[in-house]
């Protein structure tokens, strides 16, 4: 059994007939739906996003959109599969919207010389948190997720190969601030 | 001996072979400290997928469950107003294209006798609607029942009307099944709005 698979059978026992309702426009499905996928929507939304705040737009405009495009859900995957592909996007969208990547290039620059010369030993949560924000989503949607650098591309409608240098750097940095020994 | 980057290193976790992993692998086997890095990666990945589950500190479902409601409210508003659309202009078709569509020179025998075949055929066609059963929202109901109630109006008009037994008689009911025609293309109209709205 898949882990999307798992996660469906595990939150949600009857996927299908909850999906018919919220197709038809039950309000207490979709509650069911969101009481089912709101914590692990926010838990990716809150790995990507910088704040809890846009965290919990995300979460809220994930089920919006949910209730919008349930009829593009054609039950060919796992239910939890559609919803995080959902979810990723919008956490995606929110990155992008709120410029994040121009604020990370000048965070990176201002902060690279101490980064490298004064290694910091902090525990994963915070090392995760210091990344810079595209860095961040990429790790999570490969390593955690599970997501295909092709998969993450598309959604960051970018290269497979920026999504690659984005791992391998979030990697180095992520070793360094850990205090995990470097090689000789 | 050179070592393997961070980018060899994390290729080499993904099942999918690139160009020169079978290097990479090679080299794992026999360097201690790149295969110590390959392990401290295997480690940290499998430390990130353990990380506890963050919950949201507040329920945002009734900001959820408001967005919907103004989503369907919203629905409603652009169905009612096509279906208005819909009433107004067989309405205006009634009033204007009547008597551009019929040949000036026919007589008022003759554009009563097309008038009441038009009918004819709008009446087989509610008559395939409803037999057909279908859900009716409260909107369309509505509407339905007051273009009905005219149409029972005209009827009762027509009627006495055929009682008339004067020579200009025909002329005379002619804008009354005019009326009554638009009416039902109208009726007609507003069915099939509100079935295409609902995707029947």
């Amino acid at each position: 059994m898949t882990k999307a698979l798992a996660v469906d059978s595990y939150l949600l026992g009857d996927a299908e007939s909850v999906v018919a309702r919220v197709r038809v426009g039950d309000p207490a499905a979709l509650e069911i739906l969101y009481r089912a996928y709101e914590a692990p929507v926010f838990n990716l939304a809150r790995r990507i996003c910088r704040t809890v705040e846009d965290a919990e737009d995300v979460l809220q405009e994930t089920f919006f959109e949910v209730y919008r495009s349930i009829g593009q859900y054609r039950g060919d995957g796992p239910l939890w599969g559609w919803v995080r592909r959902v979810a990723s996007s919008k956490a995606l969208m929110r990155l992008r919207r709120n410029k994040y990547r121009e604020t990370d290039e000048l965070f990176d620059e201002v902060h690279a010389e101490r980064r490298e010369d004064t290694p910091l030993r902090m525990d994963l949560e915070a090392a995760l948190e210091r990344l810079p924000a595209t860095s961040r989503a990429v790790v999570w949607l490969h390593d955690v997720e599970g997501y295909t650098h092709e998969e993450i591309a598309g959604m960051m409608d970018r290269t497979p190969s920026f999504s690659k240098s984005q791992l391998s750097r979030a990697h180095a940095k992520l070793r360094t601030w850990l205090g995990e020994e470097a090689r000789a | 001996m050179t070592h393997l980057t961070m980018e060899q290193l994390v290729a080499l976790r993904d099942a999918v072979s690139e160009p020169g992993s079978a290097e990479s692998q090679a080299h794992l086997g026999v360097c201690a400290d790149c295969s110590a890095e390959f392990e401290r990666l295997h480690q940290r990945v499998a430390r990130l997928r353990a990380l506890p589950t963050l919950r949201p500190s507040r329920d945002r479902f009734p900001q959820v469950a408001a967005r919907v409601r103004q989503d369907r409210r919203q629905l409603y508003v652009r169905r009612a107003g096509l279906g208005a659309l819909a009433l107004a202009a067989s309405l205006l078709l009634v009033v204007v294209g009547r008597d551009v569509v019929t040949p000036p020179t026919a007589s008022a025998s003759d554009k009563l006798t097309a008038v009441m075949a038009e009918s004819a055929t709008l009446e087989q066609a509610l008559r395939q609607i409803r037999d057909g059963g279908q859900v009716t929202d409260a909107y369309t109901a509505r509407v339905a029942t007051s273009l009905e109630d005219r149409i029972a109006e005209l009827d009762r008009e027509l009627e006495a009307a055929q009682l008339d037994a004067s020579a200009g008689r025909d002329a005379g009911v002619l804008p009354l099944w005019r009326e009554r025609v638009g009416l039902m293309d109208a009726l007609v109209d507003v069915h099939l709005t509100r079935a295409s709205n609902v995707g029947l």
